[in-house]
């Protein structure tokens, strides 16, 4: 197993004010707390070389999960090990085999081109000179470093300093990947490149992957797991197909007539929309074979699609109070 | 380690001149205070011009070699998260704040012997022809000591940001103290006699004043041991608290944004 996560729980204690002039005063002098369950009895393992997903709106406790994974917070309550060590015992050994990109901040050395931070992580990780040309060469092909590697670092686009980002923390080659956010901002271009070069470096180097995005896109491309968090809690920790099957037990029926009829729908399943010679249809699962060939029998189809309800929905039926998926 | 200190030595170097004017305006900009403080006392008192001339372009050389910028850059980094970075990757932080210590300060010592140089062939005050060798050596001893207690304890306010969002206010009370009791404002021999007492056993003198009364003479024998002790013990105090906050901060760290 690579990551091990059992009954985690991370307690922070904020301070509250109250906006306005007077309680600014007040909390100059009573200073008031409150204690936030950032993440709830989290448990879960995932095995050398797979990506998983961790999914959760914002303010779920992704974040926090990830930076105990990666020995940067104390964790309140629980267990766990990455690559057989725990992380917050600081340990060199444990930091060379893990690397942690996060969307929203910069490893890069600011003012200067990423080279030389390439360079100093080569340094203070100890990579070897041969393998240290070799990695950079292969990711500077890989993510079409070329042009971007002596520029200064804070004159580099959002999606190019990312790139860089990326190759930055894979240098040392680590067994671990936590990537918090990693297409936060990009284009749609930007995002599907940098999905693309995530998935082929997983697969080329068998390096575990734990990836948080609010991006169905990311997920979807890149998982076959997922974790769902919201309020710190896990809600749901498996496949995505199976995910789909327990939270939307109906599949969209979409047929293209010659012309609508101008009848009720609801004998076939609840009406999405009908328009421009199309109908769109939610359908039961159990009874998808039975309602397409009725319409096959009954009207004059000229094509017809079973599809399963869009992602975006799954996630958002997922995070809604109350649902219970695992 | 050391091929470490070199890449990263070599990186700050690179850094250091992409802000070039920066660091220079920066430099220049410290330079005020002590001249200005300077002509004050030559005003005070016209008999001592050159010893005053003398000390105050002394606190100058000092002052740039041991000063420390540490818990401003660090109270950034806690508060806006990219510390974080620090922290995973498998090199102590506090070598990157070392190494930028060195390559400033060199920077600083390759401008300002020259500088000095030159001057003092049109100012008589800084002809240097009767230090002797010991008070050299002694002089560069107690100016690396100097330089290690300030960065210690910039480095440890600094650590303090994992409590303390805006740190750098509370570290600036203590600036204010330590202008006084350093040797900044005046030298410690003008002082009140309570007052200079009670800096002997402060860390501030050892950061400033110590090294600069060395070399002007203000202190021989005996008292410059004491000095030594002082300082020594300051610097292994510093360095204990350090390693305690730096322990205990981790615990607390919320590691935030992002």
């Amino acid at each position: 197993m690579s990551i091990q996560v059992e009954h985690l729980y991370k307690q922070f204690r904020v301070h509250v004010r109250q906006p306005g002039w007077k309680d600014a005063i007040r909390s100059l002098f009573k200073r008031e707390y409150r204690t936030v369950e950032a993440v709830q009895d989290i448990s879960f393992t995932i095995p050398s070389g797979e990506i998983v997903g961790f999914l959760g709106p914002n303010g779920a406790g992704k974040t926090t999960t990830i930076k105990m994974l990666a020995g940067l917070l104390y964790p309140t309550a629980g267990h766990v090990q990455v690559a057989g060590y725990v992380p917050f015992e600081q340990k060199p050994e444990f930091k060379k085999i893990i690397s942690l990109v996060m969307g929203q901040k910069s490893q890069l050395i600011w003012d200067i081109p990423p080279m030389e931070t390439f360079l100093v992580n080569k340094a203070i990780y100890e990579i070897e000179d041969r393998v240290f040309r070799q990695t950079l060469h292969e990711l500077v092909e890989l993510l079409e470093l070329e042009p971007l590697l002596t520029k200064p670092t804070r004159s580099l686009s959002l999606g190019q300093r990312m790139k860089c980002e990326l190759a930055a923390a894979l240098l040392h080659r680590p067994q671990v990947l936590f990537l918090d956010e990693p297409t936060i901002g990009l284009d749609v271009h930007t995002q599907e490149k940098v999905r693309r070069f995530i998935g082929e470096y997983n697969r080329e180097h068998r390096t575990t992957v734990l990836l948080t995005s609010h991006y169905m896109g990311d997920v979807t491309a890149l998982c076959d797991r997922v974790l769902i968090i919201n309020h710190g809690k896990l809600l749901y920790d498996g496949g995505l197909d199976r995910l789909t099957e327990k939270l939307t037990p109906y599949k969209l029926l979409e047929v293209r007539l010659a012309s609508i009829p101008d009848i009720s729908w609801e004998a076939y399943g609840e009406l999405v929309e009908a328009k421009e010679g199309k109908v769109t249809l939610r359908v039961a699962r159990e009874r998808i074979p039975e309602v397409s060939s009725q319409f096959l029998q009954r009207f004059d189809v000229r094509d017809l699609n079973i599809e399963d309800p869009p992602m975006e929905e799954v996630i958002t039926l997922a995070f809604q109070e109350g649902s219970h998926v695992s | 380690m050391f091929r470490k200190y070199v890449v990263l030595l070599r990186m700050k170097y690179v850094e250091m001149f992409a802000y070039r004017l920066a660091t220079i305006v920066w430099m220049t900009g410290a330079m005020v205070q002590p001249l200005i403080t300077m002509m004050v006392w030559m005003n005070i008192d016209p008999h001592q011009e050159n010893a005053f001339i003398f000390y105050f372009a002394a606190l100058i050389f000092v002052e740039r070699m041991t000063s420390a910028w540490d818990v401003w850059e660090m109270e950034r980094e806690i508060r806006e998260g990219t510390y974080s970075y620090q922290i995973v990757r498998p090199f102590h932080p506090i070598h990157w704040a070392i190494a930028e210590n060195i390559v400033y300060k060199a920077l600083f010592f390759v401008i300002l012997v020259p500088v000095w140089s030159i001057l003092a062939i049109f100012v008589p005050a800084l002809r240097l022809g009767q230090i002797s060798g010991t008070q050299w050596l002694l002089f560069f001893c107690a100016l690396l000591l100097g330089a290690v207690i300030r960065f210690l304890f910039s480095y440890m306010f600094g650590l303090l940001g994992f409590w303390i969002t805006k740190v750098t206010a509370v570290y600036g009370m203590f600036e204010a103290v330590s202008l006084f009791l350093s040797g900044r404002i005046a030298p410690l021999s003008l002082l009140p006699p309570s007052v200079k007492t009670l800096s002997l056993y402060l860390p501030f003198r050892y950061m400033v004043g110590f090294p600069i009364e060395i070399l002007n003479g203000d202190i021989r024998g005996l008292d410059i041991v004491f000095g030594f002790g002082w300082a020594v013990a300051w610097s292994l105090i510093f360095m204990l608290a350090v390693m305690l906050l730096w322990k205990a901060g981790l615990r607390k760290n919320q590691a935030v944004g992002g």
